[in-house]
């Protein structure tokens, strides 16, 4: 019992943090995205496209921010394809998004040998944002909470501000209540004259940049270099986050701090050989947890009512 | 798109048959035999096994003049008509890349019987294909070699640099749990444990290969456990490993490769695979016409694993430490060494 008291510290959750933020960032974008009725399930691939280009321009620049700009920049043009195919061209959103994540590893392999002659994993940025670690003073020194929140590295204070300021999008801002309309009654929002393919196309946009600045954040901030499926399932995480927060930014980081919390927990349930079992046990053990979640929680939580349905604008002649 | 590739695949394939069958009549002897591989979902570019094989046939190129080719498997699915196009493709050895082509390259070999195949960091069982070898290496003894370094520099030596605590902790953190994983974390663990038996060892089973996130969690872990070395058996993961060990000032050993390079001022040393030497010393055994189906093993006695140089850290590893290095790699030549190779083996001693 004596090792279990020893992990149950403030690191454990600062380790939480870490392995959250990218889910957290991801999970909020699905949530905007299924806000405006757009179903997308592409965010482990615009993650991986984020990652690749963050770590390119980080680079070749030696410069981290600009980095994160592109890796922002790439992951929401690489979206617009996906707002193109199902709200301009109708396809069927799911389709659109499979086609998204396999198209995103195939670009990035071309484009790894292209670059930098071979696939696999780049040589490691002169700089990563890591360095920008900054402890906000006076907060920092608050016990466990100070090193939590008020230490950190640069995305994981854009996440905050993230849930925040998209928690106030989707209740107060105008064209938040606008987005919301286009997923819950659309044809409501067109009959006041609102374009609900903007609203859709925006949604989707915001996907793409915050799962783009997710994929920065493995990239060039967690890390100093790019793997190829480094993301590793933590797009389809952020989806199932997204249900179990209940189609809310502060539910999804709630829910991304549930399974990263779950992560941490069982990396250091291995350390300590809590109980002796094979470690794929342990392995699964935040996959079970979000199984688990979204099987209880859905049925609390309710999508946006036209969540998934296309709009298509009927012209009468 | 998958449609589209696939498409494009059976083109090339289709004209380069075409282009082998025109070619034949003029080339006669004269050709040099092809020799191939198809690696694993890990890719080129892994500075790992993937480009340890490469490298190996680029030798084989250079001494014995074959000619080499690499086909890159995006899933795993690719694996067979990989392989198996490459044998169509006139190649008289085609290799696999890593442990998760097993069953692949069996069916493939099965499949082509007059071309030869091995399988890097696969097993031949009794009833594999005659045409297929197996080459395993002996990690646990690489492990060993490296575990005799960190087990030292942990305790006895731990005021050699900056970088060591004084507590007696050491950590590995493995990939997917494996039979090759399995060798090189027991043969660190048992090494480690003949130079320090009060020595902890803590190691984390990260279920991937890629996952740089969860490496570098699992070490930051470890590192707040008191670990000082970090031994990393991951393959991509363990790039996660060994930046939360750069992070936080404490050193890394590599795996599979000497991964210096990657954080010259973390990496004390690598547990090598000399996947060069072994995928050279194949393509030679076809060039001589002494290739035979069944299992090859390379470890110590044929050179093909040890650890890498210390580098810039050379200065800094006390002479006594290389000097039992030396002894234990002449014990283990003689015999004289028994290192476990799965953690029941382990438990037992």
């Amino acid at each position: 019992m004596e090792g279990l008291f020893s992990i149950l510290n403030t690191e454990l959750l600062v380790a939480t943090i870490r392995l959250s933020t990218p889910i957290t960032l991801a999970a909020i974008g699905a949530t905007i995205c299924e806000k405006s009725g757009i179903v997308n399930i592409a965010m482990e691939g615009i993650m991986i496209i984020g990652a690749f280009f963050a770590t390119v321009v980080a680079y070749y620049t030696g410069n981290p921010w600009a980095g994160l700009l592109a890796g922002i920049i790439s992951g929401g043009l690489f979206s617009l394809i996906h707002a193109f195919a199902t709200v301009t061209l109708h396809l069927d959103h799911t389709v659109s998004g499979a086609v998204l994540n396999i198209l995103s590893f195939g670009i990035v392999r071309y484009l790894m040998v292209l670059i930098f002659g071979h696939p696999g994993t780049t040589n490691p940025i002169p700089v990563g944002l890591k360095a920008y670690q900054w402890a906000i003073p006076g907060l920092s020194r608050i016990p466990v909470l100070g090193p939590i929140f008020f230490n950190q590295t640069p995305i994981v204070y854009l996440s905050f501000v993230a849930i925040i300021f998209f928690t106030f999008f989707l209740k107060r801002m105008k064209v938040g209540l606008h987005l919301r309309a286009a997923g819950e009654h659309p044809l409501a929002l067109e009959t006041i004259g609102v374009s609900v393919y903007k609203m859709r196309y925006l949604g989707v946009l915001i996907s793409g940049l915050l799962s783009g600045m997710a994929g920065a954040y493995l990239s060039i901030e967690n890390n100093v270099s790019f793997t190829e499926g480094m993301t590793n399932g933590k797009g389809f995480i952020a989806l199932a986050a997204m249900i179990s927060g209940g189609w809310h930014p502060i539910g999804a980081f709630l829910a991304a701090l549930f399974f990263g919390f779950a992560d941490a927990l069982q990396i250091r349930f291995q350390i300590i050989k809590l109980i002796n079992v094979p470690e794929e046990l342990f392995i699964i053990f935040p996959y079970i947890l979000c199984v688990v979640a979204v099987a209880g929680l859905v049925r609390r939580s309710r999508p946006p009512k036209a969540d998934g349905k296309d709009f298509m604008i009927e012209r009468v002649e | 798109m998958k449609k589209l590739s696939l498409m494009f695949l059976v083109l090339v394939l289709a004209a380069g048959l075409f282009m082998t069958g025109c070619a034949k009549e003029e080339a006669a002897d004269d050709a040099p035999m092809i020799v191939s591989m198809a690696t694993d979902v890990g890719g080129l570019g892994d500075k790992s096994f993937n480009d340890g094989a490469y490298a190996g046939l680029l030798m084989a190129q250079d001494k014995l003049g074959v000619e080499p080719r690499v086909v890159e498997s995006k899933q795993q699915t690719d694996y067979v008509p990989n392989l198996s196009g490459l044998a169509e493709d006139g190649s008289s050895l085609v290799f696999a890349v890593g442990f998760l082509m097993a069953d692949a390259v069996i069916e493939a070999a099965a499949n082509n019987p007059d071309a030869a195949f091995a399988g890097i960091d696969i097993w031949a069982a009794d009833d594999a294909p005659k045409n297929f070898q197996g080459i395993s290496f002996n990690e646990h003894e690489a492990g060993y070699l490296a575990g005799v370094v960190a087990g030292m520099m942990t305790k006895e030596y731990a005021s050699a640099s900056d970088k060591l605590n004084d507590d007696n902790v050491l950590g590995v953190v493995l990939g997917m749990f494996i039979p090759p994983v399995e060798k090189f974390e027991v043969g660190f663990i048992a090494g480690a444990r003949s130079v320090n038996p009060t020595v902890e060892v803590i190691s984390v089973t990260s279920g991937s290969f890629v996952d740089q996130a969860k490496g570098k969690e699992a070490a930051l872990a470890m590192i707040e456990q008191g670990a000082d070395i970090i031994f990393h058996a991951a393959g991509l993961t363990g790039l996660g490993a060994i930046n939360a060990c750069k992070e936080e000032g404490v050193l890394a050993i590599g795996v599979d490769v000497d991964q210096n390079s990657v954080a010259p001022d973390t990496v004390l040393t690598s547990a090598e695979k000399k996947i060069v030497q072994a995928t050279y010393l194949t393509v030679e055994s076809v060039h001589n016409g002494t290739f035979a189906g069944g299992n090859a093993y390379y470890g110590i006695n044929e050179d093909a694993v040890g650890i890498a140089p210390f580098h810039s850290f050379d200065s800094m590893v006390p002479q006594a430490v290389k000097d039992k290095v030396a002894a234990v790699t002449a014990d283990m030549k003689a015999g004289k060494v028994k290192v476990p190779t799965t953690r029941a083996e382990l438990d037992k001693m």
